[in-house]
Parts: structure tokens; sequence; C-alpha cells
């Protein structure tokens, strides 16, 4: 079981030869450390209040920040010291902000969650998890929030794969006019369109899945250097490319089907002399 | 003429033209959602903090108001001090905490706000009147819907509890006088507020003459600068913050936000400019023998870049007007999941729609409609008049 204590402290680095006798350790994070210059064996002096008394110790560990999204914005350094000091630093008498306490196995975390409620007045036990999903709320509402963004996205996708295949098969109305002249069925015309659209839609893909791998990792470098966190903001996984992949064949199709069906739905003459284009744009100009 | 002969080159593949112009609406609609996500956020906050017209606030050395649960010792003497500073027209302290208000068996956990009811800023009443003496408070609607309570009701509330005694701290009975729209907290937050002398003895000692802030009304928005600067020159152990350092530093942490604003905007338009480039040149290259024909009798070739230069722009400004309606649906969809960041104050907005975002988001279409166009009408007005002649009647 370990107990811990929160508190905000002030921080001053002091002569490294002052006398004091057997001061005790605390340990800093990295940040701290670098932006205020200090070493694993530096004197500090720890106060409450900006230049107010305090104890003085020594830096016995620098951590490394740790991966968390929950302080990925927050810019306060962070200290670890021993409880009873930071007690009567912060005038705190016998309290404590949090107990964590670890169980022999997950029976017994129930068994244990259940006692300590059943006695607890003005505090209350909750399983990690509980607070895991209670504090990854923010990271939930971003989550959403991108999952939007990518829907509009893939709308935007479907239309300009849509146009692009009609631009493609527009191009090549003659040559599919002769191959219907030639007796070539309009389901096979059709499906040629939607394989060349599906090759379209999947080499697309792979390009956007490389893309995506560089940008993400741009991105993590970008984030991680501004938060100073280890913390990675974008990952390519294999589900994310499988499902864009999938997405984008799904597109492709539907794009190469209605661009087919749209194409053998004029008569094959037509679409050898333009005679449908020449219509339209009589109608137009008149 | 110039805009029929437009008119006749974009409805001669209407589908074509329709898909262009509904691929444009959707990146002008994303367009528009970026630029109000770049903007919108901080004027929604810089709305927020001056609402009640406080330019200032102060804090506990190296932190933001309310970020931590550190307060400001000796409240009583840098309220003092503050006053005494020239330029100074209101102080306003504030304490936070929490009340836990007893009903029957039922508890019910408040943010409580110690505040000086002559001159706080942090609600407004909307039915019944501010405490007038030590044991009156008033709440938020969702603490009297949480509690079932009305005004004119008196609650027993506690500041604390003791686990060693089984026995709650600080406990008063207070009168319910007011309902009351609390300024800076989130949506569906149980809110109670009370003067704050009565907060600090129900906390008991760790609150004695201490506050969370200071909110400091200058005579005049000139003179917040040289406020400012006497604060910091007579409280050197609290950090005083002026709304545009309160900006900045939310700047720095919502960052994620405007860079991806950006960043989605442009590829926005760049989307919109790939789209309508490769219409408009695949357009120009089945109108070659047309456009041919023009220059050889005698059509100037400014007219036919003119033209082609028309057909782009004209298919962005058509997509972009589309596009606003839906970027403002989408923005409403969008700001309403981001709304529900926890701890968030309700009255932010993340997309907050001003006339000039519109105008933005529509000038840079313009511009990147007229951009799409400078290829194919390069392309169009550049052919050489006798073998472009030539082979287009061969073909």
């Amino acid at each position: 079981m370990t107990a811990a204590l929160i508190a905000l402290l002030f921080v001053q680095a002091i002569d490294s030869t002052s006398p004091r006798p057997g001061p005790r350790t605390i340990a800093i994070d990295d940040r701290l450390a670098a932006d205020a210059g200090l070493k694993i064996g530096d004197r500090v002096v720890v106060a409450s209040s900006p230049g107010g008394l305090g104890d003085t110790v020594v830096v016995g560990a620098i951590m490394h920040g740790r991966a968390d999204p929950s302080e990925v914005a927050r810019s306060e350094y962070r200290a670890r010291m021993h409880l009873d000091q930071l007690q009567s630093l912060a005038g705190y008498g016998d309290r404590v902000d949090r107990f964590a306490i670890g169980t022999r196995s997950e029976p017994g975390a129930d068994s244990a969650l259940r006692a300590i409620n059943s006695v607890a007045f003005g505090f209350r036990a909750h399983r990690s998890r509980d607070i895991a999903v209670e504090t990854s709320r923010t990271f939930l509402v971003v989550s959403r929030f991108h999952r939007a963004i990518g829907v509009i996205t893939i709308v935007a996708s479907a239309i300009f794969l849509l146009c692009i295949m009609l631009l493609k098969v527009d191009e090549r109305r003659r040559d599919i006019a002769a191959l219907r002249l030639l007796g070539i069925s309009n389901r096979s015309i059709i499906r040629g369109v939607m394989v060349e659209s599906a090759l379209v839609a999947v080499l697309g893909s792979a390009m956007g899945v490389a893309l995506g791998w560089i940008a993400s990792l741009i991105i993590n470098w970008h984030y991680r250097g501004v938060y100073r966190t280890p913390l990675a903001f974008a990952v390519v996984t294999p589900g994310i490319v499988e499902l864009a992949v999938a997405l984008s064949l799904v597109l492709g199709l539907g794009a190469g089907l209605l661009a087919g069906r749209r194409l053998v739905g004029q008569p094959p003459l037509d679409l050898l002399t333009g005679r449908s284009e020449s219509r339209r744009s009589s109608r137009a100009a008149a | 003429m110039l805009l029929r002969l437009v008119w006749s080159s974009l409805v001669r593949h209407r589908a074509r033209t329709v898909l262009a112009v509904l691929g444009v609406a959707v990146s002008a609609a994303m367009l528009l959602d970026m630029v109000m996500l770049s903007s919108g956020m901080r004027a929604s906050f810089k709305n927020l903090l001056l609402s009640r017209g406080f330019q200032i606030r102060l804090a506990p050395k190296g932190t933001l108001p309310f970020d931590t649960d550190a307060t400001i010792g000796d409240a009583t003497a840098v309220s003092s001090t503050l006053r005494a500073i020239s330029g100074v027209a209101t102080v306003s302290p504030v304490l936070g905490g929490q009340l836990y208000v007893t009903r029957g068996d039922r508890t019910t956990t408040t943010i409580a706000l110690g505040i000086d009811p002559s001159v706080q800023g942090d609600y407004e009443i909307v039915a019944g009147r501010s405490p007038r003496s030590a044991n009156e408070l008033v709440a938020s609607d969702d603490f009297l819907r949480a509690t079932g309570t009305k005004l004119g009701d008196t609650l027993s509330a506690a500041a604390g509890f003791d686990p060693q005694l089984r026995a709650v701290t600080g406990r008063r009975a207070l009168v319910l006088v007011g309902r009351a729209h609390f300024i800076y907290m989130a949506a569906a937050q149980n809110a109670v507020a009370l003067p704050l002398q009565t907060l600090q003895q129900m906390r008991g000692e760790p609150a004695r003459d201490r506050v969370s802030l200071f909110m400091v009304r200058a005579a005049s928005n000139d003179r917040v600068d040289r406020v400012l600067a006497e604060i910091e020159r007579a409280l050197p152990r609290v950090t005083a913050i002026s709304t545009e350092t309160a900006m900045r530093q939310v700047d720095e942490r919502l960052s994620y936000f405007r860079q991806l604003a950006v960043i989605l905007g442009a590829v926005s338009l760049g989307v919109g400019f790939l789209l309508v480039t490769t219409l408009v040149t695949v357009s120009v290259n089945e109108r070659l023998g047309e456009i041919i024909v023009m220059r050889a009798i005698g059509v100037a070739r400014g007219r036919v870049v003119l033209q082609v230069l028309l057909e782009s722009t004209a298919i962005m400004l058509v997509g972009a007007v589309a596009g606003l309606g839906l970027g403002l649906a989408t923005a409403r969809y969008l700001n309403s999941i981001l709304a529900s960041f926890p701890g968030l104050p309700a009255a932010i907005d993340f997309f907050l729609f001003e006339p000039r975002d519109a105008w933005t988001a529509l000038g840079l279409l313009a511009v990147v409609g007229v951009l799409a166009g400078i290829y194919p009408s390069w392309r169009g007005a550049s052919l050489p008049i006798a073998v472009t002649l030539r082979e287009e009647a061969v073909a």
C-alpha cells in the first residue's frame, strides 16, 4: 500500500557546498532538471511558498516523464519526496490525498473494495481501471472529434474518386464504344471499369499509408518536442491500414460501378461519334 | 458572350460539374470549420474572461486560476494592497472548495465559491437575490435539480469529513436565496456561492484568511498594463495574469487544435485545388479543337485564358457558397463534441462564427480557384494554331 500527497512546492537551487548535515533526498523530473540546470547530488531548498522557509534536500534521482496522456498539456514540474516531509512542509498534518492498494488477486480486489467502502467515511475506494476510464474522458472527446473529421474526409475522398473515375471513363468512351460494337457485354465492361477503379483506389491508399506513416513521424517528433513527453501522438497500426485500404477499395468499386453504368447506358454509336456530347453542347449553347 | 461560353462549357458535362461543385463544397465546409476553429476558441475565451469586466486575475505563484488547490495567504492584506494601487477600481476575492449538502439520507457534493457578493464576478442571478447575510447562498440549476431544493429552503452543508471521528466538519445551515448562472463553470456542474468569510470558517484553519484568486477590474482598459506592473511590484508572491496573458497560456495548452485547424484547412484547399485543376484540364483537353478554332478566327489569347480562369473560379465559388451552409452545420456538430470536454466552461465555443471567417474562407477559395485555372488556361492559350488545327482535324 502506498500513500500519496500532492502539493505545490517552490524549488530554489543553493550552493552545493552548504554545510547542513544529513539532508533528505528528492526525485525531480527531467524537465525541471534541464530548465533549472540541476543534477544528481545538487542541494536545493523546497518551500511551500515562494521565498518562504523550507527544507534543504538533495536531488537523489531524476525521473523521465511518463507517457501519460492526462499530463500532456500540463506544464508543471514534478518532484517526489518523502511523505512525512511533504506533510510537514505543506502544513497538511497527518493527511494524504489518496492511498494506492495492491491486492494479491483479482477477486481479492473486489472483496477489498467492498470491505473498504462498507466502513468508509469521507472517502471512497475505486478500482484503478474505473479511475483510468474517468481520467481518459478528455481523450474520448478528442477521439470522437477525430472520427467526425474522418467521416468528412471520407465523403470528400469519395466525391474526388467518383470525379476521377467519371473523367477516366469519359476519356475512353470511344474505346469502350468499339468494345461494345465488337460484342463485349455490358457486364464485362462494367467489371473492367470496376477493376480499374479498384486498382486506382488500392494504389492510392498504399501511397496514402506511406504518406500517413511519414506524417505520423513528423507529428510525433513535433508534439513530443512541444509537450516534452515520450507520448506517441499518431500511430499507424495494422488495423488502421486495413480499415483505410478496405474503405478505399469499397469506395473505388462503388465509383467504378457508377461510372461504368453511366457509360453503358448510352448507345455505342453515340459514344463513338460523340453525338450525345454534341447534343448537350447544342442545348447548352441554345 | 464570354460568360455564355463559360456557362456552355460547364453544363456540357453536368454530372462532372455537379460532382466538382460537391467536392469543392465539402472542402469549403472543412475550410470554414477550420478557420472558425483557429479563431473561435480564442475569441470565445476572451469574451468569457471579459464578460464581467475583470481584466486581471491573481493566482498563487506559478499557477493559473483554479489550476491547483494552492491558495493565496494573508488575503485581507493582499486585498488592501490591491485597493491602494492607483487605477484599481474593483477587487473581487474568490475561494474555491467543495461542500457536502445532506438532505435526508442523500449527500450531494458541489463546488462552492466563497465570494464578496457586492463585487463578485462569478455568477449572474437568474431568480431570487445574492446572499446578504453570512448564512445565505445561491446555487446553480444543476445543483437545485440534484438536491431537489428550491428558493427559501434551508440546507445542511459541511466542508469536509473527519474519518477518525466519523463526523462531518464545518457543518452549517444555509438558506438558499438565489438561483444563479455560473459563468465559468462546466455544463452539468453543481455549484453554489456563499459569502467568503462563511466558506473560510467552514473550511477551518487551512482556509483562514486565504483565497484561491483575486479578480481585479482596472478603472479603464488603457490602464491595465500599468496596474499589472504595479501589482507585480507590490505583490511578488502572487502571479498576476492579464486577459492577454491568460489567452496566451490557453493558446499554448490548446495549440493542438490551432495546428490541426491550419493543417486540415491547408489540406482542404489542396484537395479543392487538385479537383478543380484536374477537371478544368480535362475539360480544356476535350475542347482543344474548339479553342484552337476560336484562336484561328482571331479571338485573343487573353480571352481564352480568361474563359478558362472564369470556369475554374465559378466552380470554386459556387462550391464555396454551398459549402458555407454545410460548414455551419458541421461546425455545430463538431462543437457539440468538443463542448463535452470535462471541466470546460459551458460558455466556451470552439467553433465561433464571425462573418470575417466566411469572407476569409470565400477569399481563399476564390484565390485557389484562380490558381487552379492557371495551368489549363496556359495550356489552352499556348497551343500552336496550325499544328493543333491539323491534329484535331485528323483526329
